[in-house]
């Protein structure tokens, strides 16, 4: 597994030089030559959170944008929880307006309470199929996201609770959550302004995390 | 391009030794993340009842009046009321058990439980330990094991001798969702509601994948102490393990066919005491008078000093009362 993990991280490195979640993007709007796309996000990702992404547009056949981000869970304590994603999407497939395009990312998270420190390597993938014009746009999205190996170190508190608790990594996966939403979004000058939302289900389609639902708010400016 | 290749090389390699430096355990495996239950411990003391096994022990003269503890939950374990076991000292025969599927007692299957269910098993918890029919036997219960109390003799009024109930979170569904409202406030922008639901997304666990189950909930504990909590609790209490499938098998009797401990407590003539913690702002006076006035005959005592967790805190406060209505009823 640690073969595995470190294999993904070397080959998205390898794809994203440009160290860089997927961003909501309108194609239809996005120019050539438009290279950098900036994102500022807020919303409720099973908790509340504020995210920060950049994405490099590839001169390539097929459209191809190599991402980076961040969010940050709300809380009084800022750096505990968080998430960052490294990797890219691309579009594969247009008839007129409607079109096909797939992300692919690998995840670093960490969570921490007063109990466990825990930290993530995961990978998610989505697609997202929808109508594309230069002002708006309008699509579904269905992803995955899978916690592949996740370190956990556990605090005095929980010692006591459980004095023979094992600290270290943890394998095979100790979890994944399927995502199917709606995306869509208004785009002037440089400018998107974008909203996402839908619904989470955990991989074994019975049970759902708490707040089984997602929402998300994004700004997207776009530079040469 | 070499340049790049060699970046990436560099992370992935030091990721690896990274990842390296520690062995790699099994999430399925039994006891790594929660302790082993009665079942897979032989070394943890238990009894067999009613088609289960359950971790249970006892303190005091087995001839003495009885005095049966019920936690908390459902899905907590008696841990965090060991205290009550010092009653031992004052001429009462002890039980502690955690109830099916709590703490270290067995697991069973979600769709398994039933509210009759752990009822039966109380009769049989009673039986097993009972040493003379003429043996009297008392409940102290706390939280859902106060409720628990109170359909027990909501159902055999005739057989319990006497009953301490610690803040019942309600003894039907309408007195649960209200004392669900005052208790379980969420800012959601705050760090307990992200400690509680950000790690949604580490660990998921199947319906049948127990112990990571258990191990979740339990780790999202600490939303119930947090800083400022309605109901007054200053810190983590100890837990051996919440049974999350009864947990949430009992929610959805609840929310589903709803439940009713009251409907035969005017049947119950023996005094019953109640006590609540003076710093639990959800349950306070008012909740204990509405609660209580299901009773024929009941007194209300306040617990100075403390909140919903009085046992584990502040027993110093809880024993002189308890000990004063179990002696007036020996």
């Amino acid at each position: 597994m640690k073969a595995i993990i470190a294999l993904i991280v070397f080959l998205i490195s390898l794809l994203t030089t440009h160290i860089s979640q997927a961003q909501t993007i309108n194609w239809e709007s996005l120019e050539k030559n438009q290279k950098h796309i900036l994102n500022l996000n807020a919303g409720w990702d099973y908790s509340f959170v504020y995210g920060l992404s950049y994405g490099y547009h590839l001169k390539t056949e097929l459209p191809i944008i190599l991402e980076s981000s961040i969010s940050l869970a709300s809380g009084e304590v800022i750096f505990d929880d968080f998430k960052t994603k490294i990797g890219g999407q691309i579009h594969v497939y247009q008839i007129k307006n409607f079109r096909f395009n797939a992300s692919l990312h690998g995840i670093y998270r960490r969570y921490e309470n007063p109990l466990v420190t825990l930290q993530n390597f995961g990978v998610d993938a989505g697609v997202v199929i929808g109508y594309y014009e230069p002002k708006w746009f309008a699509s579904g999205e269905f992803g995955f996201d899978k916690a592949i190996v996740t370190h956990f170190k556990h605090s005095d508190i929980y010692k006591d609770v459980y004095p023979d608790v094992k600290n270290g990594w943890y394998e095979p996966s100790t979890g994944g959550n399927f995502n199917f939403g709606v995306q869509g979004g208004y785009s002037f000058d440089r400018s998107d302004i974008t909203l996402r939302a839908g619904k989470v289900m955990t991989q074994d389609f019975k049970t759902t995390p708490l707040i089984p639902f997602y929402v998300q708010l994004g700004y997207n400016y776009k530079l040469d | 391009m070499k340049t790049k290749t060699l970046y990436s090389a560099v992370i992935a390699v030091s990721i690896f030794f990274f990842m390296g430096c520690e062995n790699e355990n099994d999430i399925n495996e039994s006891g790594y993340l929660v302790p082993k239950t009665v079942d897979e411990d032989p070394s943890i003391p238990s009894i067999f009842v009613n088609g289960t096994q359950l971790h249970s022990e006892t303190f005091g003269n087995p001839t003495n009046p009885m005095l049966i503890f019920l936690h908390g939950g459902p899905g907590s374990d008696y841990r965090n009321g060991l205290n009550v076991q010092q009653l031992a000292k004052e001429g009462f025969y002890v039980v502690f058990y955690d109830q099916r599927g709590s703490g270290l007692s067995k697991r069973h299957d979600k769709k398994s439980y039933s509210i009759q269910l752990v009822l039966d098993d109380l009769t049989e918890v009673i039986k097993y330990y009972k040493t003379s029919p003429s043996q009297k036997v008392f409940l102290f219960g706390h939280s859902w094991g106060a409720m628990l109390a109170s359909a027990y003799v909501n159902q055999y009024p005739n057989s319990i001798n006497g009953v301490i109930l610690a803040e019942p979170g309600g003894l039907n569904k309408k007195l649960l969702d209200e004392y669900g409202e005052m208790s379980r406030k969420i800012n959601i922008f705050s760090e307990v509601t992200s400690n509680l639901l950000y790690v949604d997304q580490f660990i998921t666990g199947k319906e049948n994948q127990h112990a990571i189950l258990d191990y979740k909930y339990g780790i999202s504990s600490s939303f119930t102490y947090a800083k400022g909590n309605d109901e007054g609790i200053p810190g983590p209490s100890p837990f051996w393990r919440i049974g999350t499938t009864v947990l949430e098998s009992f929610v959805a009797i609840s929310e589903n066919e709803g439940f009713d401990f009251t409907t035969n407590l005017d049947q119950y003539q023996t005094k019953v005491l109640f006590l609540y913690g003076e710093l639990n702002k959800s349950y306070g006076l008012t909740f204990a008078q509405k609660e209580a006035s299901y009773f024929p005959v009941s007194e209300i005592a306040e617990v100075k000093g403390t909140g919903h967790e009085m046992i584990y805190f502040k027993w110093e406060n809880v024993e002189p009362l308890v000990l004063n209505y179990l002696n007036n009823l020996k």
